[in-house]
């Protein structure tokens, strides 16, 4: 199964000079765990900041979202996938780069997110398919 | 092996398996055709969606007529009835939904997101024609099942992002609000119905064993 079939599409990027707490705001109002962080350069430039940053880099440590902008904990460069590229090699770049989500593109865009929840649910789909070769 | 003997026994009983088979192979296409129309906006491909719906309806009257001159054991009826309504609920509200989409003009920034549970819809139907296969053929239907599940959780989450971005649309007219809500309320619905027919075929498998 290809990603562009299963992939989340409810992503939402920010500017690299927003407080921590705008990100949380936003995250809490599209209901999403990630969000893209756009840095300026010739070409824009992506980092990604996910709860867990948030949760470790920044709350567990006692300071306060307000004062912190999310470049500071962004993570950069994303790991970017093609929208056609198959669940099973994406397993495996998520295994290999040790990560939970990769951001899907249509040549130079970025259209959607595959997380591991999505890698799972689309490898059960495409057993129960008759498309899953171990 | 059970499964088996039930279905393959009678001529009766073949007919009626063929033409559920038949049924559910009409929705795919109808979903299909649908999604296609969304794409495209073509009005004319989305009035083949209630053509298709019409078909549909004879062949559930020619099973019910079948089960009920006497294909399959007494007790087995009722719910194979069941299932062949319930299937027959979904292209009913595939109609209602392609006459809404006639009836308005879809907001693009809507689109996207209509087209995606278009195609998974057209999916999830596919499934339910691997469910009803393989429950044919005596297999167990728990992975195919969760697969209809993991579908329909797809279409609720793109569901609550249509709401959210249906209410950023300015609306000058009430009829043009009421349909256009009625439309996203019956597009997102249609895998309720789907897994609804797909838990039906489970009563079924187990009802057998």
């Amino acid at each position: 199964m290809k990603v562009k079939e299963f992939m989340t599409t409810n992503i939402e990027s920010i500017d690299h000079k927003r407080s921590v707490y705008y990100g949380i705001e936003r995250m809490v109002n599209r209901r999403i765990r990630s969000l893209l962080i756009r840095f300026p350069g010739k070409e824009i430039e992506y980092g990604v900041i996910t709860a867990r940053d948030v949760v470790f880099k920044v709350l567990a440590k006692g300071i306060d979202p307000k004062n912190i902008i999310v470049s500071k904990i962004a993570s950069k460069p994303i790991v970017a996938i093609d929208q056609n590229m198959d669940f099973k090699e994406v397993a495996k770049i998520m295994e290999e780069s040790n990560i939970a989500r990769a951001f899907v593109c249509d040549q130079d865009r970025i259209i959607g997110l595959v997380a591991l929840m999505d890698v799972m649910s689309a490898t059960i789909i495409a057993k129960a398919r008759g498309e899953y070769v171990s | 092996m059970f499964l088996e003997k039930v279905f393959s026994r009678g001529k009766k009983e073949k007919e009626v398996i063929g033409d559920i088979t038949k049924q559910i192979k009409l929705l795919c296409t109808a979903c299909g055709f649908f999604k296609t129309a969304l794409e495209t906006d073509n009005l004319s491909l989305m009035r083949q969606v209630m053509d298709i719906e019409r078909a549909g309806d004879s062949i559930r009257r020619d099973i019910i007529s079948r089960i009920y001159e006497g294909a399959f054991l007494p007790y087995l009826r009722p719910d194979l009835c069941k299932f062949v309504e319930i299937v027959d609920n979904i292209f009913d509200l595939l109609e209602d939904t392609g006459y809404r989409y006639l009836d308005l003009k879809l907001p693009e920034q809507l689109r996207g997101e209509c087209i995606q549970v278009a195609f998974l819809n057209r999916r999830i139907c596919e499934m339910l024609l691997i469910t009803f296969e393989s429950m044919l053929k005596g297999e167990d239907l728990r992975e195919k099942i969760l697969a209809i599940r993991i579908y329909e959780k797809k279409i609720d989450d793109i569901k609550l992002d249509l709401i959210r971005d249906a209410r950023k649309i300015e609306i000058t007219n009430f009829w043009e609000g009421e349909i256009l809500s009625q439309f996203l309320s019956c597009l997102t619905s249609i895998s309720d119905v789907i897994e609804d027919a797909s838990d039906h075929l489970q009563v079924i498998h187990v009802s057998m064993k």
